[in-house]
């Protein structure tokens, strides 16, 4: 204090000055990078022009020259950028499918590890800890293709029918690359009913919030669910109904040399391995924060919910599992972020999502450089979107827990 | 721990039909789980033990022993891996010993009573590892196998009693446990070409943290500091050139060798930069702060695949004409520019969690930053997070898997030269992949038990 007031106070000399250094180190850092930057990219496009490798995005309209197994709509005439799509489109079902799977199984052996049923609790803790240690892509390499050796499922060579009791549609189809399930086709007016109902979910949604406000402000019993599932049901039938049936039921067939699955839904095995594989994988680590979580809520809790009479299942369904699950739900979207990611394992089984498709395209002289950018960029869309949605989510919480 | 005492039911005494009723049928519930379950168990043991005592081709995996651990590697200097084990067995043991030396101190200091790990405990803490190992020696079935592994145990242990060290020798043992390290990497790699650069930077950072510069005037500090970093990297290089050992660069590495490896030369490369990264993304000026968010959040959003097509397709490119990288050497990149990005949040993570209150306490000392960094934030904040750094290990060695669609000869894809025999071309599949799962399982589940262990030694969450 002294010296700061005392007339002798002079600043220091500006190589020791922090405000002069502040700026200093900031102009370095970022000139630093710019040069690595610029050094990088010179290189990049020197050497590029020395291969003849084009540096523009105008293969995107180009012809891939290759065809995608089990999608007849795609030939070798197709541009590249709608096997991009493609390939969004199957990275997005695998990954919506596999986060399907993965919470529910996540949740169920979450809980049972701390069941009372020793039986239970062990083989929660082996399933856990075996899926937890091993690689994903073992995991999905072992579901693509060694499963068939000796699991317990036969050897699917013929194929099996199994066909809808009184009719010859068939029910399921089971072949050894393919299973084959009713499917749904559009008969035209598809995105008018998809229009109707996201309206019926608005609509539903906005009975949600009336039933909870009307819950709490009078203590009427809300029967959200039954709300909710009411509207979207009655939007979704009176639409179907109004709209003349804008889809139609398509039954799984084979073709003409019985080799593969034509109509329907048919998922191919690498569809299957990937998601069961993620859908595991990522479980065994849900099942984990799941764990975790209900430890984290306080004992009192239980105990206070025990002194109220509650029995063991009105103790997880209305006091624990609502607070454990608060806990829960951030680290949870951080595992279905990672199992986005993980669906670009999917080229190890052949499955047709983005990162198999992008290196087949460098594969067929398509640039790398550009294929690549294009690909990290549509990750980059997913992750950026599911961490928006944690956002939300995590305010919310916070919200609701203060 | 507590947890599972605290469910523990009240049993009859030593009844087993008691727990029977207590933890297989407590409630209707509980019984039709059990009901279910049972079958469901005794199928899948059954076909579990069909499928490893009787119908299992094994010999797809018991002939290619040699091909699982070292994959490509010539052959012909198998004894530089056999070296390297009794190195790594010495220092891994110094390393323990010296730790458990260390912790005898600080208990003796703090008037505890110490206890010193058992045989039991310590069988116990790696039961996964040690039971892989007994599988590999059992299906090898010669008595070479036995030995060396004999050898390294020994060497272990004798690395061990440095636990009996007086306490003014630990530093030195510690020293000595890292040359352990270096030499059992080296005595692979080798010691010529630029084989001395990551050490002597490594011996300079070290010599800069040590050199006791508080007495000297403020303005001689960093060129006593520079000047002693400089002699020592001088020192480092002079040696190199003295031993000029040649050896095997990592480019011909490969099987479970190079996984292990690659894993752990990953994490050794991206552990600075992800601190440097965390330390940028919580500085207080804003442009180091915008580079580094945006690296680490460009990097988190990729899936770490399309980081090694970078590295396989572009990064040839992106240097000058004629620099030529291995694979090996480009997923290294790969794998560091990726491993930094999740280091760098687990850190922050760590940075954030410590209560302001400590570095103020260091700036009313009037300390410097980078002294309070260094020696107040950094090694609680380090601590802190050490778990999580493990789990961020485990994680890049169950991706080191990955190397495999790029063509890397790693353990994964170790099976490929087997299926290439024309003994193994159709059959075994199934074998060949459930024995390279045990083996990922048995690191990984290790690791995993040894973060768990670190976690409640070092009580966090308690506080």
């Amino acid at each position: 204090m002294t010296t700061a007031t005392s007339k002798t106070h002079r600043r220091p000399p500006f190589w020791r000055d922090v405000r002069v250094l502040r700026v200093v180190g900031q102009i370095v850092a970022l000139v630093a990078v710019a040069l690595a930057a610029r050094w990088f990219l010179t290189n990049l496009i020197t050497n590029l022009n020395r291969s003849g490798i084009r540096t523009d995005f105008g293969f995107l309209t180009q012809p891939t020259q290759f065809t995608i197994p089990y999608f007849t709509t795609f030939n070798a005439r197709s541009p590249v950028w709608q096997m991009v799509l493609v390939g969004v489109k199957n990275t997005l079902l695998v990954g919506f499918l596999g986060i399907l799977m993965a919470s529910v199984v996540g949740l169920v052996v979450g809980i049972a590890r701390l069941s009372t049923n020793w039986l239970a609790a062990r083989l929660a803790t082996v399933f856990v800890e075996f899926f937890r240690n091993i690689p994903p892509l073992v995991v999905i390499i072992f579901f693509g293709a060694a499963v068939f050796t000796f699991g317990p499922l036969p050897i699917l060579q013929e194929g099996i029918e199994i066909t809808l009791p009184g009719s010859s549609n068939n029910l399921l189809l089971l072949s050894n690359d393919q299973w084959g399930i009713p499917g749904l086709v559009s008969q035209g007016n598809v995105g008018a009913y998809l229009v109707v109902l996201a309206v019926g979910l608005a609509v539903a949604v906005g009975l949600w919030v009336w039933r909870t406000r009307v819950n709490i402000s009078t203590g009427a019993p809300d029967h959200r669910v039954l709300w909710f599932v009411g509207a979207l049901l009655l939007f979704a039938v009176v639409g179907y109904l109004v709209l003349g049936g804008p889809f139609s039921i398509e039954w799984p067939s084979l073709s003409e040399n019985r080799r593969r699955i034509e109509t329907g839904f048919a998922m191919n095995w690498g569809f299957m391995a990937l998601t069961g594989a993620l859908g595991l994988y990522t479980a065994s680590h849900i099942a984990e924060i799941i764990r975790g979580s209900i430890q984290a809520v306080p004992k009192g809790q239980t105990e206070a919910s025990s002194a109220l009479a509650l029995r063991g299942f009105q103790r997880y369904r209305f006091v624990i599992l609502p607070q454990a699950l608060r806990i829960a739900v951030p680290p949870v979207i951080n595992q279905f972020l990672n199992l986005v990611k993980n669906t670009s394992l999917g080229l190890a089984v052949a499955y047709a999502e983005l990162a198999a498709l992008t290196q087949t395209s460098i594969g067929n002289g398509r640039p790398a450089v550009q294929s690549i950018v294009v690909m990290m960029a549509v990750y980059l869309a997913f992750s950026l979107s599911i961490s928006l949605i944690l956002n939300v989510v995590n305010r919310r919480l916070q919200l609701v827990t203060r | 721990m507590t947890a599972s005492a605290e469910r523990a039911p009240v049993l009859p005494e030593g009844s087993a039909l008691g727990w029977i009723k207590e933890r297989l049928f407590r409630n209707v519930w509980s019984g039709a789980v059990t009901v279910v379950l049972i079958p469901v168990l005794i199928y899948v043991g059954y076909r579990a033990f069909v499928f490893i005592f009787i119908n299992g081709q094994w010999a797809a995996v018991s002939r290619n022993l040699t091909n699982f651990i070292m994959g490509r590697y010539p052959r012909d200097q198998t004894w530089r891996l056999v070296a390297q084990m009794m190195l790594l067995a010495l220092a891994f043991g110094a390393g323990a010993g010296t730790g458990s030396g260390t912790a005898r101190d600080k208990a003796e200091e703090a008037g505890l009573v110490y206890v010193p790990p058992t045989l039991a405990g310590t069988l116990r803490r790696f039961w996964s590892l040690i039971a892989f190992v007994l599988v590999l020696l059992v299906m090898a079935g010669s008595t070479g196998p036995w030995l060396v592994a004999g050898a390294a145990v020994v060497l272990g242990y004798v690395g061990w009693q440095s636990w009996r060290l007086p306490r003014s020798l630990r530093m030195l043992s510690w020293l000595a446990t890292a040359l352990l390290l270096l030499a059992g990497f080296q005595v692979v790699s080798g010691t010529d070409g630029m084989a001395w650069l990551p050490v002597a930077l490594a011996v300079a950072f070290a010599v800069w943290l040590v050199v006791p510069v508080e007495r000297l005037q403020a303005v001689m500090r960093p060129v006593v500091s520079l000047v002693a970093s400089l002699a020592a990297a001088a020192v480092v290089f002079g040696v190199y050139q003295v031993i000029a050992f040649p050896g095997i660069g990592w480019d011909q590495w490969s099987g479970m060798h190079l996984t292990l490896w690659w894993s752990a030369i990953v994490s050794a490369l991206a552990f600075p930069v992800g601190l440097l990264l965390a330390l940028a993304r919580r500085s207080n000026l804003p442009a180091l702060r915008y580079l580094a968010t945006t690296y680490i959040e460009l990097i988190r959003g990729v899936p770490l695949i399309t980081l090694l097509f970078m590295g396989q397709f572009i990064l040839g490119f992106m240097l000058p004409a004629g620099t030529n990288l291995s694979s090996i050497s480009r997923s290294i990149a790969a794998g560091t520019l990726f491993t930094a990005a999740y280091l760098a949040e687990i850190v922050r993570g760590g940075l954030q969690s410590l209560p302001p209150g400590q570095a103020e306490a260091g700036q009313a000392l009037g300390m410097a930053p980078t002294t309070i960094m260094r020696k107040i934030v950094l090694p609680q904040a380090l601590r802190a997070v050490i778990p999580a750094m493990v789990g961020q290990f485990i994680s890049l060695f169950k991706d080191s898997s990955l190397l495999f669609i790029i063509n890397v000869t790693e353990f994964l894809s170790v099976r490929g030269i087997v299926h290439a025999q024309p003994d193994f071309r159709v059959i075994a599949h199934a074998e060949t992949l459930v024995f390279v799962a045990v083996g990922y399982w048995a690191f990984a589940f290790a690791m995993s038990r040894e973060s768990q262990r670190l976690e409640r030694r070092l009580g966090i969450g308690e506080r």
